[in-house]
Formats: structure tokens, C-alpha cells, sequence
């Protein structure tokens, strides 16, 4: 079991998972609780557009989905705190745009190929050492400034309207929020890839949140199922030769599961 | 031991909150026409009105929550726009009591809420905190719930918690919004106890928007009758006449418990 680890891809894959595991965990705990679920996987489908162009331009996949992602989280921002726009229309409408514009998009590049669909899936051999650098840089900061506002970015989820007559920058902070979450999908296409980072983000904290805690200890065991899925789903991944995304979220979904039935009177 | 920071009651009258010549919209609807008013240091008023008569909005304006058309609004005798100094103000919004029963927060975590920020963003926890959040669970009787879900608590106890929240910046001013929705007689007599101490012992400023006003007009010092317009801002024996009621909430009201009949 521990000699998989011996390989240098193996190792890769594993530390940029924990990374992403942490910082996915962290964020999906405040998303969760704004209600904002769907952000995750729409800006996964909008970080696709990234990669698709990345594809036809021929330039790195990763910092194009960083780039698309975090323009497209301050659109929706924007449009939901200034044009009072419902927040799960203005998703539904990304989601689905830009999906039909990176299928667009890959098509005139004619490379719908099995690159395209480790972005998809995630794949532990993508993870290069360039991306794992950038991956740990990137992470190490976004989880630095979550610890900073952490207990803003609680207030703000639990009553935004109190939290700003605190002195809390609540618009700053959502912008904030939006940004990071955005930033976390784009570092995650290569581990988990586009279409499963959603579930990584969430199906923790909804687990977690079956237990009934408190907040502090409803992160910790969220990031306890995060962390357990992703390092045995990497391990399953490697055995069966399955898309390292894939079997992360299937492990997810068993500690889903597992926690709705050791809390059934909830 | 209970110590909230604010007992000067030798200080002298200032106002803490100015509104003048107030205009609100939404949409193509007025919502507030031309209000004035101005609320004093130390000060108990209830905000009245019916439902949909804007005191919720009026109030939401004045914390900097509601864009107003036109008018100004003075905290602290600083404008509103410039106004810094958001741990002087506690608000207990209206849906306060009826947090969501799933969300993971325990009451001690709510009460640090109010600690976590309008000093620096980069908050640190230290021991004038804790001490702080010992103090406002001790006033408000939580600390027995300290580590029990906000989700589980009855109506009454989830408020006492909401306004310990508001209560550890040590405000000199408290907004409670519809305060005691769903809450019992016996326990809403417990609670407007313990706001008239705050107000009389601790000399915090009490602006209470509700509906129940026979209860605390004992307390009152002024009532603001609000339905689109400022109707009036008097002493409580000056406004609760069967007359008054009736035009406030366009129905005719009888009074029941002893307040002067015209």
C-alpha cells in the first residue's frame, strides 16, 4: 500500500490533493451555509472554458481557468448584489453557458481529445511539478486569507445584515469569497478535475453537518472526510486505473452515506 | 462582576441617532416620506406601526442597510456614510429568532460573532474577549447553554443568545427588531426586564420596532408611530389613545389595560 506512494507522480498527486482537500473543505463550509452550493460547480464548468481555450491557444491550462473562473465569480457577484438578480438564476445561466461555449470552443480547436477528458475527470498523472508548485503557493495563501476573515465569513453566513452593522465589509468579503472559491476550482481541475470539484467542495459539509456540532468542529470533521476520501480515493484511482476525480467523489459519496446513517435521528 | 463598559450616566445628553427630512423608495413605491427625528443618549422608544408601514425599513436605513433617495442620517453626530464606529450599535434583526435549526453554530460561537469584528480584520482572540463574551452570556442567563446548538433552543433562549451577540462590543446603542415573534407572554415579561436594566443600569440606548407596546410601555420613554410617515414622537401616555391607534393602523382599536380613552 505505502510503496505507491514511492512514485514521484504518486507523490504529486497526494500532496496537491491534501492541499485542495483542505482549502475545498474550508471554503464549501461557508458556501454551504450561504446556501451557494451551486457556485462550485458552476464556476467548474466556467474553469472548463479556461481550459478549453488553453487547449486552442496552446498556453497553460491551469492559470487560463484561474483567469476565466475568477472574472466569471465577480460577474456573478456582481450581478447578484447590484442587480438583485435570484443567485441560482445567475448560476443556472453560467453553468450552461459556459458549457455550450467551451464544447464551442473545443471544437474549433478539433481537440476533444484524452486531455480534455483528465480536465474533466482528474487524473493522477496529470499533476506536473510545475503544477504542484503552483498549486502549494496558491493554496498556502488562499488558506492563509481564510484564516485571517475566517470569523467574518462565519457572521457574514450566518446573518449577513448583523455582520455588516458590526463593521464587517460584507460586500468586500462575499467578493472575497467568490474569488477564492473561484481560484480553489482552477487549482483543482488537475487532481479532481472540472465536473467533480463541486462535489468535493460540498458532500463534506453536508456529511459534517449531520453530526450536529458546532461550527468550529463541523469543519474539522468535514476536513477529516475530505482528506480520508481524496488520499484513499487517490489509492483506489491508482489500483483500478480510474480518473482520480471519479473515485474521489464515489468515496465522498459512501461518507455521505456512512454519516446519514450513523445520524439517523436527525 | 457583570460590567459593560458603558455605566457613565453622568455623561451628558447628545443625540446618538439624527434623521432628517428621510425619503424612501422601492421601486416606483414610497416607502418613508419625510421623516425626522432624533433619538437621544440613553433613550427606550419603540418604532410602532402596521405591517408593511416601514419601520423595519426605516430602521434597516439607519444602520446603513437600506439606500435611502434623499435626506441625511446622523450616527453619533457622524454622518452615516462616514461613520466608523459600528461596535457602538448592536442590531438584533427581525428573523433573529427563527435561525435556521440546522446551522452549525453553538450559542458561544454566536456570542463571539459579535467580537470578531469593527475592531480589525484581523482579529485575534484575547483575553478582554473572553472576558467580554463571559459577560454578555452572564447578563443575557446563556452561559448554562454555552455549548449547545442556537438550532436547539427554544424562541426565548435563541434571543436572550442574539442580543448577548449584540451585547459583547459593549453597544451604546441596541436595535432590536420584532424582538419577541413567537415568543411567550412569561418569558417576553422576563426579557423586557432585562432590557429596562440595560437601559436604566448600563444607560444603553433601547430602540425596540414591535408590535407589542402595552407590555413595555411602562418602560418607554418615547414612541415613534410610523406608517409611510412619521405620525408622531411622543411620551407613551400621549400616543396610546384608542384615537391615535386607529389612525396608526387604519382600523378602529379599543384600549383594553387602562391607557387613556378620548
Amino acid at each position: 500500500m505505502i510503496e505507491i506512494f514511492e512514485y514521484e507522480f504518486m507523490q504529486r498527486a497526494l500532496i496537491a490533493g491534501v492541499i485542495i482537500s483542505i482549502i475545498s473543505t474550508i471554503a464549501g463550509s461557508f458556501v454551504v451555509l450561504k446556501r451557494y452550493s451551486l457556485l462550485a460547480d458552476t464556476l467548474a464548468h466556467v474553469s472548463l472554458v479556461g481550459v478549453a481555450l488553453a487547449i486552442l491557444l496552446e498556453s497553460s491550462p491551469v492559470y487560463m481557468a484561474i483567469i476565466t473562473s475568477v472574472v466569471a465569480s465577480w460577474l456573478i457577484e456582481y450581478l447578484r448584489s447590484y442587480h438583485k438578480i435570484y443567485s441560482d438564476s445567475i448560476l443556472a445561466i453560467f453553468l450552461s453557458g459556459s458549457l455550450a461555449l467551451s464544447v464551442i470552443i473545443v471544437s474549433v480547436a478539433n481537440e476533444f481529445n484524452s486531455s480534455l477528458f483528465s480536465y474533466l475527470f482528474g487524473s493522477i498523472l496529470a499533476v506536473s511539478s510545475d503544477d504542484l508548485v503552483l498549486i502549494s503557493v496558491v493554496g498556502i495563501f488562499v488558506l492563509a486569507l481564510f484564516v485571517i476573515f475566517f470569523r467574518s465569513f462565519f457572521f457574514m453566513a450566518f446573518d449577513e445584515d448583523a455582520a455588516q452593522t458590526s463593521g464587517v465589509p460584507v460586500q468586500w468579503l462575499n467578493f472575497l469569497l467568490v474569488t477564492l472559491v473561484a481560484v480553489i476550482i482552477a487549482l483543482s481541475i488537475r487532481v479532481v478535475g472540472t465536473l467533480l470539484i463541486g462535489a468535493l467542495m460540498v458532500i463534506p459539509v453536508i456529511s459534517a453537518l449531520r453530526f450536529k456540532k458546532g461550527f468550529f468542529n463541523t469543519v474539522v470533521i468535514a476536513l477529516f472526510i475530505s482528506l480520508t476520501s481524496v488520499v484513499s480515493g487517490l489509492i483506489i484511482s491508482y489500483h483500478y486505473s480510474i480518473p482520480s476525480g471519479a473515485t474521489i467523489v464515489t468515496v465522498v459519496l459512501g461518507m455521505f452515506i456512512a454519516s446519514m446513517l450513523l445520524n439517523r435521528r436527525g | 462582576m457583570i460590567d459593560l463598559q458603558n455605566d457613565d450616566k453622568n455623561c451628558p445628553i447628545f443625540p446618538v441617532i439624527s434623521v432628517t427630512n428621510l425619503n424612501i423608495s422601492l421601486g416606483s413605491e414610497t416607502v418613508l416620506k419625510d421623516i425626522t427625528f432624533e433619538i437621544n443618549k440613553g433613550d427606550y422608544c419603540a418604532v410602532i406601526g402596521p405591517n408593511g408601514g416601514g419601520k423595519t425599513t426605516l430602521m434597516r436605513a439607519v444602520l446603513g442597510l437600506q439606500k435611502f433617495d434623499s435626506g441625511s442620517i446622523a450616527l453619533f453626530g457622524k454622518k452615516l456614510s462616514s461613520f466608523k464606529e459600528w461596535r457602538k450599535i448592536g442590531y438584533v434583526p427581525q428573523r433573529a429568532s427563527h435561525v435556521d435549526s440546522e446551522f452549525p453554530a453553538t450559542v458561544r460561537e454566536v456570542v463571539c460573532m459579535g467580537r470578531s469584528s469593527g475592531y480589525s480584520l484581523f482579529w485575534r482572540k484575547k483575553s478582554e474577549d473572553e472576558e467580554a463574551v463571559e459577560n454578555a452570556m452572564q447578563i443575557m442567563e446563556v452561559k448554562n447553554l454555552e455549548n449547545r446548538r442556537i438550532g436547539e433552543l427554544s424562541g426565548g433562549q435563541r434571543q436572550r443568545a442574539m442580543i448577548a451577540r449584540a451585547l459583547v462590543s459593549h453597544p451604546e446603542v441596541l436595535v432590536l427588531d420584532e424582538p419577541n415573534t413567537g415568543v411567550d407572554m412569561a418569558v417576553q415579561q422576563k426579557f423586557y426586564a432585562l432590557l429596562r436594566e440595560l437601559n436604566q443600569k448600563h444607560n444603553i440606548t433601547i430602540i425596540l420596532i414591535t408590535h407589542d407596546i402595552g407590555v413595555v410601555a411602562d418602560d418607554i420613554k418615547s414612541i415613534f408611530r410610523v406608517n409611510q410617515t412619521l405620525l408622531a414622537n411622543d411620551a407613551p401616555h400621549e400616543v396610546l389613545s384608542c384615537d391615535d391607534m386607529s389612525e396608526l393602523y387604519g382600523i378602529h382599536a379599543h384600549m383594553v389595560d387602562g391607557h387613556r380613552h378620548d
